[in-house]
């Protein structure tokens, strides 16, 4: 059985740094940094980490009341990210068979807001008459799938993995694969997430988030350096439109890059824990998959989410396999960690960068640590003819995930 | 409370809950055909109402009987008015 040939023919971003593609790389490229003391977060008990990467939520009410209000602020960054990944991959879906077009978007949970507000309303009277009727909606798991099947009216697969800060990667591999066995046609894969003080929280307790910086928060995180201290909470959503090769020739559609192969893999040892042996796995079973050496890498968009352990356990693996031959960078020093929405926003960004062949630099990387070296790190914005990039995405439960994309 | 004060608080929850322009909240507007409203947007006029009124209407029958504003209006009222007769 011949695999079909899987292609993306649209991005669409929501980002701390605004909404659309060419914001992000506007923000990226300027060398600017989104993150911020988060006002008001010195009420939680117990919270060392003070700062954040938030998006805006703006222009939500151009989506229909009756459509919106199942919406937390995930599903409004995905539903605005969908669309522009649309009419950025020239799609008018009623002239396609809509039982062939779905999407596949992760997050870690559902809108970390409404869950909040949801246990407030409940939890001082054990009172559930106060709950409106969409609450439950925007709470659940696979809200900001389910939300932008109905905004944008999908018939097709609707998928949801839940996999913390690799679910936008598995999304993509997952409709990689849907696509490449010929069950659908165009997918609209990626993933969302949203900054709330309780989310940062579930990283805070465990000591691995940035808590030196409170007072300077543009300095962090600080991926690969020696004084990292911890990632950044960020939110927003990419979106990236896959869609089976014959289908985007026959309608001239113009192709960001090929998807040529993805791998995830599980540590099997440590729920919190990073793990260099599976992360190797991963990225060579992804090159595998993909039909490529080491060599045919030009870059490498690091996870680096700029954790003490996380960062080693990386650049250990990198180092394995590519040495110093490989320019890697991270992008969280931008725009933090976007969690379940990383893995598209910053493969958006990398294609973007394989297009105009120029690699931007780790942002805050002004020492590389001892326990990072090894690797060619990316220090000043680089010209290079990129063909072929590696995006790394790691998460808690001990998921990894590679994918390796070529231009085409 | 006064007809009038029901009618305001309730076509404040219309152009609050369901972003209902005010030139539409006439007495005679169905709810569904010419306010838009569906199933799910019943659950929270409910819950916005009872807010809005402190009444307890969620497990009320009379709220399936309601079609348009002036049902509301005076379902309210009666409410209103059961609630005074009880307490004298």
């Amino acid at each position: 059985m011949s695999f079909k040939r899987v292609v993306i023919t649209g991005m669409g971003v929501v980002s701390p740094f605004g909404n659309g593609v060419s914001v992000l790389m506007q923000g990226i490229e300027q060398g600017r940094s989104a993150v911020q003391r988060m006002e008001d977060w010195d009420r939680y008990i117990g919270l060392q980490s003070l700062v954040g990467a938030p998006a805006e939520v703006k222009d939500e009410k151009r989506i229909p009341r009756q459509k919106r209000r199942s919406m937390g602020r995930m599903s409004i960054f995905a539903a605005q990210a969908a669309e522009e990944a649309l009419v950025d991959a020239g799609i008018t879906l009623a002239q396609e068979d809509r039982w062939r077009i779905g999407c596949i978007i992760g997050s870690t949970m559902g809108s970390a807001k409404s869950i909040n507000d949801a246990f407030e309303i409940i939890l001082p009277n054990k009172d559930l008459g106060q709950l409106n009727s969409t609450m439950f909606f925007q709470c659940m798991s696979h809200t900001a799938a389910v939300n932008v099947a109905q905004y944008l009216g999908l018939n097709g697969s609707i998928m949801a993995p839940a996999a913390a800060c690799a679910s936008a990667l598995h999304a993509i591999g997952i409709g990689y694969d849907l696509i490449r066995l010929g069950r659908q046609d165009v997918l609209l894969c990626g993933g969302a997430e949203e900054l709330h003080p309780t989310v940062t929280g579930s990283f805070d307790i465990l000591f691995a988030t940035s808590a030196k910086y409170n007072a300077t928060p543009q300095d962090t995180p600080r991926p690969f350096d020696k004084d990292r201290d911890g990632l950044v909470c960020g939110e927003g959503s990419g979106i990236l439109v896959l869609e089976e090769y014959e289908h985007a020739r026959k309608r001239n559609a113009v192709i960001h890059a090929e998807v040529l192969g993805f791998n995830t893999t599980a540590n099997g040892f440590h729920v919190s824990q990073s793990n260099k042996e599976s992360m190797v796995a991963c990225m060579k079973q992804a090159m595998n998959d993909a039909g490529v050496n080491p060599g045919d890498i030009d870059y490498i968009n690091a996870h680096a989410t700029a954790t003490i352990q996380g960062d080693q356990e990386e650049a250990e693996a990198i180092r394995d396999i590519f040495g110093t031959s490989v320019p890697v960078s991270s992008l969280k020093g931008y725009i933090g960690h976007t969690l379940g929405a990383s893995g598209a926003i910053e493969l958006a960004a990398s294609l973007t960068m394989m297009k105009q062949n120029v690699i931007y630099p780790t942002k805050n990387l002004k020492t590389v640590s001892p326990d990072c070296e090894g690797i060619q790190h990316v220090l000043q914005p680089i010209s290079k003819k990129i063909s072929t990039v590696l995006k790394n995405g790691f998460a808690f439960g001990g998921i990894n995930a590679a994918l390796v994309c070529k231009k085409f | 409370m006064t007809e009038q004060e029901i009618i305001e608080k309730t076509n404040k929850v219309f152009e609050e809950s369901f972003e209902i322009e005010k030139d539409k909240l006439v007495p005679t507007a169905h709810i569904f055909t010419d306010l838009g409203l569906d199933s799910l947007d019943i659950v929270d006029l409910v819950v916005a109402l009872q807010n809005s009124f402190g009444v307890k209407i969620r497990n009320e029958e009379r709220v399936r009987d309601i079609r348009t504003l002036q049902d509301i209006y005076q379902f309210i009222f009666t409410i209103k008015k059961e609630e005074i007769d009880k307490k004298s």
